[in-house]
């Protein structure tokens, strides 16, 4: 019985993955909520969004950790996702946090 | 041959010194400190004669190595009361270089205190003129009095109001490519010392200066294509990269996301209105303001990243160059307040006065804690920062730095270590950081030991932001920046691109071994800049600091900072550790 935002992940996008969202200002979050039942992995979330794999750097934050996509999702969780171009990471290296 | 400059402002002389020998192989910061530790008393008043004011360039600069216009200054700072390097592009680096001066020496202080003296030099000599008409006001009214006095071509370092009435917040600005009043060696207090020294700017002419001289320039230019290369390739720093595009300011969303960019005076780690300070936003109005707004502007000439902006108001004239990552966070997420607008507003504030902006925000920060003004009230905080140029008492309090407003209004929530303002960057949330705070010889410093780049930028080998075991990482970084970075007169982004390659650090070696005919290794280099690191540390021993100056202010030991809800609990033991190995 828990709320619908319970039971979503909160997922910021950054950059040009804005436009998986409903908004383009860069002055304002873009955030899309998935269920969270219908995800295990941050993977899976990137898969549900449908962002192909070059436009991703692997600039990524689970619940302010960075990490990496394998990492397991849960109900109330928020996914912070930077693209390519805002490249922070020099090279694709995911083990940072790891299941 | 190159020469240092002596000038003392007891008797109004400026003379010229060969370079002892064991200064020949020395540059920038490694430079700075080796003078300020062999002539400078640690126990002086930094405002005191006894104190001495050193400009040196890097080994590299005024050579065509990329993203090397940099300049060190060094002196005992007023702000922390240790040793003290600021480091900053802008023209005058590259003109100094250029001149065949290794360093500039001020010392000795004027018998009447009010009078201001100008430094120029050129091809035939250093000489002091009277600075009468040049002093009481803004640097956006100064320097294009000066320049129309001296010529559109000369560099100047010069100090605001702030420094002629010795705030310890005051910096030391450069001039841009354009001649605006925006480039600084911000940090510690050292336009103070300026100030206390009578001198309100250096103006530089190189024209027909001999150049810097290369020893070997075969090995100089393996090693500058290698650096290039690397630069060029690195997603961080290549053009077109993440530094370019969106200026330092692309961190504001990163640390955003990663719970670690410190909100309203550093209670938070999380601010909701990251997305209308970031690197994207001011991308965008950059874009489609038009008119004076661009990204890619460049601090200094030959520099690749370009991280530097010009920012538009809304009507596209231009509102301030530069909203930096650093400054944009102090006035922004800082204090609460979520307009680039009104960041930009107290930028440009702080160049015409000349503060640092670092400083400053925290300070404001800290009074909006005393109740001084409401967290997010851009009204009130440009009237504070109006007091501190108005120079009255309050505005002496707020200009004297963090420490010094905090303990006027009885603050415990006082962000700073050894007196200096904490930059961007949550020590709870990312620890290593904090470890570099603690043990910097500067006070908190985020460039002393750039642990941010591996931790959050993911350059380098893999490093877990909150682990706490991480001395040998942070004395590590500390004398790599001291060497590798301060003292070879690159700038310290070049630390993304050569972090991770090889080959662009190599590159680097190559050029200095260059320029000073040595065969040093990239051991020796690091030995370099560890023995950098001990002359200060001795130097702040004997000015009578111990390891429990090495810490963080005690409340972030028991506030816990949300989102991550995080202490910063890194043992002392840890962090006495970073010097005792």
């Amino acid at each position: 019985m828990g709320s619908e935002t319970t039971e979503m992940i909160e997922v910021h996008l950054y950059g040009k993955l804005r436009r998986y969202t409903n908004n383009l200002d860069p002055s304002r979050d873009s955030v899309i909520r998935l269920p969270a039942a219908e995800a295990e992995t941050i993977q899976d979330i990137i898969r549900q969004i449908g962002i192909p794999r070059e436009e991703l750097g692997n600039n990524v934050f689970l619940n302010g950790e960075y990490s990496d996509f394998t990492r397991k999702v849960k109900a109330g969780d928020r996914l912070g996702i930077f693209p390519d171009d805002m490249q922070l990471l020099y090279k694709w290296h995911f083990n940072k946090k790891e299941e | 041959m190159s020469k240092i400059l002596r000038v003392n402002m007891t008797d109004l002389t400026a003379k010229f010194e060969s370079v002892p020998e064991k200064y020949n192989l020395l540059g920038g910061r490694a430079l700075t400190s080796s003078i300020t530790c062999d002539e400078v008393p640690p126990t002086c008043h930094p405002l005191g004669p006894s104190n001495k004011l050193t400009f040196s360039t890097g080994i590299v600069t005024g050579t065509n190595a990329p993203t090397s216009g940099r300049i060190s200054v060094g002196a005992k700072a007023p702000l922390t009361g240790t040793i003290k390097e600021a480091n900053s592009g802008g023209m005058a680096p590259q003109k100094l270089a250029r001149l065949g001066i290794k360093a500039i020496i001020v010392e000795g202080q004027p018998k009447k205190p009010g009078k201001f003296w100008l430094l120029k030099v050129d091809k035939d000599g250093a000489k002091l003129l009277p600075a009468d008409s040049f002093t009481g006001k803004g640097l956006y009214q100064t320097y294009p009095l000066l320049f129309k006095e001296f010529g559109d071509k000369v560099a100047i370092i010069g100090i605001g109001t702030a420094g002629e009435r010795l705030m310890s917040s005051a910096g030391i600005c450069i001039n841009d490519p354009e001649n605006r009043p925006a480039r600084y060696a911000g940090r510690g207090g050292l336009g103070a010392v300026m100030g206390s020294k009578g001198l309100k700017a250096i103006i530089l002419d190189d024209a027909g200066g001999p150049g810097v001289t290369i020893a070997n320039k075969e090995l100089f230019d393996i090693g500058r294509k290698k650096l290039v290369a690397a630069l060029q390739k690195n997603d961080l720093t290549k053009p077109g990269g993440a530094l370019n595009t969106y200026g330092t300011a692309v961190l504001i969303n990163v640390i955003n996301e990663a719970g670690a960019l410190p909100t309203r005076n550093f209670r938070e780690g999380r601010f909701e209105g990251a997305s209308s300070i970031s690197g994207e936003t001011l991308n965008e109005n950059c874009k489609t303001r038009g008119g004076a707004g661009m990204t890619g502007h460049g601090c200094s000439p030959g520099c690749i990243i370009k991280c530097s902006n010009v920012y538009p108001n809304p009507d596209g004239t231009e509102l301030v160059s530069v909203q930096e990552y650093e400054s944009i966070w102090a006035f922004g997420a800082n204090c609460g307040i979520d307009s680039l607008e009104v960041t930009g507003e107290l930028i440009h504030m702080c160049n015409d006065f000349g503060v640092d902006t670092i400083e400053a925000g925290v300070t404001i920060g800290v009074a909006m804690e005393a109740g001084l003004a409401d967290f997010g009230d851009s009204k009130k905080t440009i009237e504070l920062m109006n007091e501190i140029g108005q120079g009255t008492p309050l505005g002496h309090i707020l200009g004297n730095g963090a420490a010094v407003t905090a303990r006027t209004f009885g603050v415990v929530r006082c962000p700073t270590v050894k007196g200096q303002a904490m930059p961007a960057y949550e020590p709870r949330a990312i620890k290593g950081i904090g470890i570099i705070y603690a043990t910097t010889t500067m006070g908190a410093d985020h460039t002393a030991g750039y642990t941010i780049a591996p931790e959050i930028l993911g350059v380098s080998d893999d490093i877990d932001q909150f682990k706490t075991d991480k001395a040998a990482l942070a004395r590590h970084f500390q004398n790599v920046t001291a060497y590798i970075l301060d003292s070879s007169g690159h700038c310290l982004f070049i630390a993304f691109a050569i972090l991770d390659d090889p080959s662009g650090l190599e590159g680097v070696v190559e050029e200095c071994n260059g320029v000073l005919g040595t065969k040093w290794t990239l051991d020796d280099m690091v030995k370099l800049g560890s023995d950098i690191v001990k002359k200060e540390r001795a130097f702040n021993t004997a000015a009578g600091f111990t390891p429990a100056d090495d810490r963080l202010p005690e409340f972030m030991s028991y506030e816990k900072l949300p989102p991550h809800n995080v202490t910063f609990d890194v043992p002392d033991e840890e962090l006495d550790k970073v010097h005792h190995a």
